[in-house]
Order: structure tokens, then C-alpha cells, then sequence
């Protein structure tokens, strides 16, 4: 996860190595991803790991819902 | 060893955390296992065991801690500057990580990828602020651990 200038920025890096546009991130959106990911306290016996469930709940509480921030495998056709 | 094998994993994730925050980088093996009195190697079958979990990452050609993040054991374009330290975030999330994990103001030094131009974010009394900027996730969310280095 890279911090760019502007969306400008991203659009020109994406072109010039060939990355498909991914997700963007205000910084206010990652400070808040920041202490939710972070902030429990990895020291502690209880802490694990979120699960998908908590991941997307997190997710859409700061607003990334699309497609590109599913944790889950698209249904087979 | 007179305890579970969940058990030491858990000493040993508490470990290289609480050396990591002190400090900023993760401990090394021989760190880890001069803390908890107990060999390298079963230390490193702990690391082992913890990179399955996807709590560290590893170095893969000596099995000690690249990262436990937020924390990174090597430099990279994310430097967090603390009043006690400067270190290493992963990536930008993980650079605003190590301000959260701390709960500690700081300032993250990094640049924009496609220029070049220095950037600044800073976080002060909990905020985060910023004159610009925009964090861009290169990999879709299901594939990160993928090759969670590059990602």
C-alpha cells in the first residue's frame, strides 16, 4: 500500500508499470483502518486475528464496499 | 517444555511485540529465545508456527522476523519518527499502524511512488493530518496474502 500525491499520481504510476487501478484510500480512511487493525493489543492472550466477518464489517464501516475490498471467492457460473 | 505449544506461541507472539514496540523492530531468534530461556529452535518452530497463522512474516532464507506488523525488521520507504525512536513501517497502513499500535503522536517520512516528492503525514493528539495524499491498494483484498511482501 503506497501513499501518492493525487489521484493524478496514481492514474500515471498505474500506466507506467502496468498495474490495474486498485482501491483508494482517503488518509482519514486509513488512520481509521489503522486503529481498528492495530489497536487491540497483540501482547494480550485474547488477541487473535479478525475474522472475515469482522474484516467486512470494518471494511464497510469506513466505506470500502466495492468488489475490490470482498474477501470472499466470486461464486463459479 | 512444561506447557502448550498455544501456549508458547503465545509467549513468544508477546515477546517480539513487546521488543517491537520498545524498540521498533522485531527481536531476533537469538533475541527471543535469550528473553524466554529456551532454544533458538524451538523459538523458531514458534516463528514458524505464528507465519502459518499470518500473525509474522519471515525471512525466508533464515527463518528470523521480516515483519510483525506493523512493525518491519528492515528499512523501507515508510519511516515512522516517534520521540523515543524512529522505525520502519510495511507499507503506509502499516506506517499509520505503528502510530496506532503506540498510540504515541509521530510523523511518517515517505514519497509519492510516481514522483518522487517528499510527503508528510503526521498524527497529533490523535488526528491524523496531511497537505496531501492518497493511499492506493495496488492487490484486491482476497488476494494479499497472496505475496504479502509485495502487497
Amino acid at each position: 500500500m503506497l501513499f501518492f500525491r493525487s489521484e493524478e499520481h496514481i492514474d500515471r504510476w498505474c500506466r507506467t508499470w502496468k498495474v490495474a487501478r486498485g482501491g483508494t484510500l482517503s488518509l482519514d480512511q486509513g488512520w481509521r483502518l489503522a486503529l481498528a487493525w492495530y489497536g487491540p493489543d497483540r501482547r494480550d492472550a485474547a488477541w487473535r486475528r479478525k475474522n472475515v466477518a469482522e474484516v467486512e464489517a470494518l471494511f464497510a464501516d469506513i466505506g470500502l464496499t466495492s468488489g475490490f475490498w470482498s474477501l470472499r471467492l466470486p461464486e463459479s457460473s | 517444555m512444561n506447557q502448550t505449544t498455544e501456549d508458547f506461541d503465545f509467549q513468544v507472539r508477546k515477546a517480539v511485540y513487546d521488543v517491537a514496540m520498545q524498540r521498533g523492530y522485531p527481536p531476533t531468534l537469538a533475541e527471543t529465545s535469550s528473553l524466554l530461556h529456551v532454544t533458538p529452535q524451538e523459538v523458531g518452530r514458534a516463528f514458524q508456527r505464528l507465519a502459518a497463522g499470518r500473525v509474522l512474516v519471515l525471512q525466508p532464507e533464515n527463518g528470523e522476523v521480516l515483519m510483525a506488523s506493523p512493525f518491519s525488521a528492515v528499512p523501507t520507504p515508510f519511516l515512522v519518527q516517534l520521540d523515543a525512536y524512529s522505525c520502519y513501517g510495511n507499507c503506509i497502513w502499516d506506517a499509520l499502524g505503528v502510530l496506532a499500535m503506540l498510540k504515541k503522536d509521530g510523523r511518517i517520512a515517505t514519497s509519492c511512488p510516481d514522483c518522487g516528492t517528499a510527503l508528510e503525514v503526521r498524527v497529533a493528539n490523535g488526528s491524523v493530518q496531511a497537505k496531501q495524499g492518497l493511499i492506493h491498494f495496488a492487490i484486491p483484498a482476497l488476494h494479499w496474502w497472496d505475496d504479502v511482501v509485495f502487497t
